[in-house]
């Protein structure tokens, strides 16, 4: 509430989540041509996906963002755990691609049809009664998971693409680290960092601490790591199953 | 002074004042202190033949130098060295750098412009002159001595979609020059430049003429080539068909998408084709470096030509007449139903983009992307920086026939680089670079060593027979560029770049 009573005093108006101050023609214009130039390639040319990056007009993120409160930090800082590098420009010109973002996003919600894109409904051919048991069964999901336990309601907190995205690969599920100093010693934490010399894990006091790989012992336990194991033995029809199963759990 | 002495000086300074720029021999076979080409030499194999860098001693190697170039745009070239001068680009910048010390002669800078700023793989050299492919397209020749703009020319129009950052292929009197532009239905072409006028000397059309009925489009030139002289044939790889996605309205082989390809440098005349993927629905271009190989196969001396490709196949064709000798996979791959006669996977219509969505093996990214590859002659391993994953895939009608046509999302890759038995394909070792892998280039060198970088920002050095850690530095950033090598003074240097930032390493001077 805060952040929409400053967006909006700054704006001269209260802004509602993913609207923005109407810009002016010269600021969409200089958006769109940095736009172009910058992002068009990753986020395509009307902002709807191009070669990696997802569609800004569709971005849970952009569709929260007042008045770039939230866009203009990622363009500053990056997503660099996803592949997006920081932007070091001008306010000014963060400013204008935020309101090129928000005009394309007004633009593409006021098209009908023919949309690229994929909705909820497109990913509603599975049988839930053959994903059930593919969870129980041949995948092995009830090892880790329970449709009453961690998995309860998990339908109405996600939906469509983010919770088959999700299922397949929960890259935001933190492994944690064991580390054994050469004292004897042992340390447990959340995996913060690792490379092939390097160790680093956060403490329970969220501490950063960091070893030399060679100089301890750890043992890093990484739960995504088994969806990726899993990739190599879905079928298509597997997938949509699971998909059709996990969205009954509401 | 003693007289040896004198002498030495004298041809030293002679040799530096004889070198002037880039003759065409000199591309034939590069000297010890020059990087002339993309690749270096024309047979993209990005091995250097210096061996004062040893196994024993590369754990001694420090920076001798970093350049910056205060761009946020990443370096992604390959250096140009020639005369003691280094030229490295970022979009629409180009920098001449002294290769002994790291500072700036010249900095040229191209007006702004709209074109998409992904990428300068950098620039090539004929001459005393320097041929820069920028954002909108355009084809501008420097002056190597300052930067200055000897002719600016149009070589596709960017309103159309088209948009450049490859580096050249300058073959004798030719400079040979790619396109990018899979964001619309045009057709990829490549263009014969005359170095000293700018005039197109040919031109060679990777599809048929946009809008002819039922034909693809597509087939983007956006990488660097490679050529023999012997046999007088450029080979180069061409990217996806378009649209991109979905494949109704583009039934067939789509070809010359997604394909490599042996022309004649004086006239673009098709010698013969091969397609890694025919009818391509996932963006896997073809483009990755036709590297040229003279040596056995399977006890027959060849001519062969290998490609890791983006689409997870390593091929091994004879490059006189394009037959294919090996085809196998260096990762996982789930989209083909096996292999053709030619050699050609054969693609499955089941894996195809659908509206509720398609588990590909690799993504769209690929298994290796556009940079380089290196080949070791002594081990016989062709070296490659490979991203097994798997990215999810959709299209629908609704999603038209133009441009993209479909969606397509990463769920999973990790980084590894792989050592490839060229004689039977088998992976002798694999080295782990890290989640989402890397994107370094690869270069050997005649020491056993192998450079490249990991998907932190480790430079490393390893060792070529075992893929073992010889030496490592954190660089700040991911390496997004190609290594090279060169000696100058009696000094070997190896260059890396990451982000901005351009790395000179050597041993320490005694």
């Amino acid at each position: 509430m805060r952040a929409l009573v400053i967006a909006g005093m700054l704006g001269g108006f209260s802004l509602l989540p993913g609207q923005t101050a109407k810009p002016t023609a010269a600021m969409l214009a200089s958006g769109g041509s940095q736009f172009i130039q910058q992002c068009a390639f990753c986020h395509g040319r009307d902002a709807g996906g191009g070669e990696d990056g997802p569609d800004l007009t569709r971005s849970k993120l952009v569709a929260e963002d007042i008045g770039g409160d939230k866009v203009a930090p990622v363009i500053r800082n990056g997503r660099p755990e996803k592949g997006m590098p920081p932007f070091a420009l001008p306010e000014s010109e963060i400013a204008a691609l935020v309101a090129f973002i928000h005009d394309r996003k007004t633009t593409a919600e006021s098209q009908k049809g023919g949309r690229r894109g994929v909705d909820v409904a497109d990913l509603q051919t599975g049988n839930a009664e053959a994903g059930k048991q593919y969870f129980t069964g041949a995948g092995r999901c009830a090892t880790c998971h329970s449709p009453t336990g961690d998995l309860k309601g998990v339908a109405t907190r996600l939906e469509g693409l983010k919770l088959e995205m999700q299922m397949l690969y929960p890259r935001d599920v933190k492994a944690k680290v064991t580390v054994t100093l050469p004292s004897g010693e042992t340390l447990s934490g959340e995996l913060a960092y690792q490379d092939e010399f390097t160790i680093g894990m956060r403490d329970s006091s969220k501490r950063y601490r960091s070893w030399p790989a060679r100089q301890v012992k750890y043992t890093v336990d990484a739960p995504a790591e088994v969806h990726a194991a899993l990739l190599a033995k879905y079928t298509d029809a597997d997938i949509h199953n699971l998909m059709a199963y996990l969205q009954t759990l509401r | 002074m003693n007289s040896f002495h004198s002498f030495c000086l004298l041809a030293a300074l002679t040799g530096s004042m004889l070198a002037q720029g880039v003759n065409p021999d000199l591309l034939l076979k590069p000297p010890a202190d020059s990087w002339p080409g993309y690749h270096g030499d024309y047979s993209g194999q990005r091995h250097s033949r210096l061996t004062q860098i040893t196994q024993q001693n590369v754990a001694q190697m420090g920076l001798a130098w970093a350049y910056q170039t205060g761009q946020i745009q990443q370096i992604k070239c390959s250096p140009l060295l020639v005369d003691g001068v280094l030229y490295i680009t970022v979009p629409d910048n180009v920098y001449a750098v002294d290769a002994r010390s790291g500072h700036q002669l010249w900095h040229y800078t191209y007006p702004p412009n709209k074109g998409f700023h992904i990428g300068s793989r950098g620039v090539s050299m004929y001459k005393e002159w320097l041929y820069f492919m920028t954002p909108d397209a355009h084809l501008i020749c420097l002056n190597a001595s300052d930067g200055t703009v000897r002719w600016n020319i149009v070589v596709a129009d960017s309103q159309k979609g088209y948009w450049t950052t490859m580096s050249p292929l300058v073959v004798n009197n030719h400079v040979i020059v790619g396109v990018s532009g899979d964001f619309d239905n045009l057709s990829g072409f490549l263009k014969s430049i005359d170095p000293e006028t700018g005039q197109t000397q040919w031109r060679w059309d990777s599809t048929p003429p946009v809008g002819t009925p039922g034909a693809t489009s597509g087939g983007m030139t956006w990488m660097t080539g490679t050529y023999d002289p012997a046999l007088h044939l450029i080979y180069w790889g061409t990217g996806n068909p378009t649209p991109v996605l979905t494949g109704t309205n583009r039934l067939g082989d789509d070809l010359y998408t997604c394909s490599i390809v042996a022309l004649n440098p004086d006239t673009g005349k098709l010698a013969w084709s091969f397609q890694p993927s025919p009818h391509d629905t996932h963006d896997w271009d073809a483009v990755e470096t036709p590297v040229l190989v003279d040596a056995d196969f399977h006890g027959k001396p060849r001519k062969m030509l290998m490609q890791t490709s983006r689409n997870g196949y390593f091929f091994v064709l004879d490059r006189i007449t394009g037959e294919s000798l090996l085809t196998t996979t260096f990762g996982p791959t789930n989209w083909a139903l096996g292999v053709d006669k030619r050699g050609r996977p054969i693609p499955n219509p089941e894996k195809e983009p659908a509206p509720d969505g398609r588990l590909i093996a690799p993504n769209e990214g690929g298994m290796t992307n556009y940079r380089s590859p290196s080949f070791d002659a002594k081990t016989g391993l062709f070296i490659v920086d490979a991203h097994p994953g798997y990215g999810i895939y959709f299209a629908k009608p609704a999603d038209g026939t133009f441009g993209w046509a479909g969606a397509d999302y990463d769920v999973w890759s990790k980084g590894v680089l792989d050592a490839i038995d060229y004689q039977t394909g088998k992976i002798r070792w694999t080295h782990e670079l890290g989640a989402n892998g890397s994107g370094a280039g690869v270069l050997t060198t005649d020491s056993g060593i192998i450079f490249t970088g990991d998907s932190t920002g480790n430079v490393l050095a390893l060792r070529t027979s075992d893929g073992k850690t010889l030496w490592h530095a954190g660089a700040g950033g991911q390496m997004q560029s190609s290594p090279i090598s060169y000696e100058l003074d009696g000094r070997q240097y190896i260059l890396t770049s990451a982000g901005g930032v351009l790395f000179a390493w050597a041993l320490p001077v005694r």
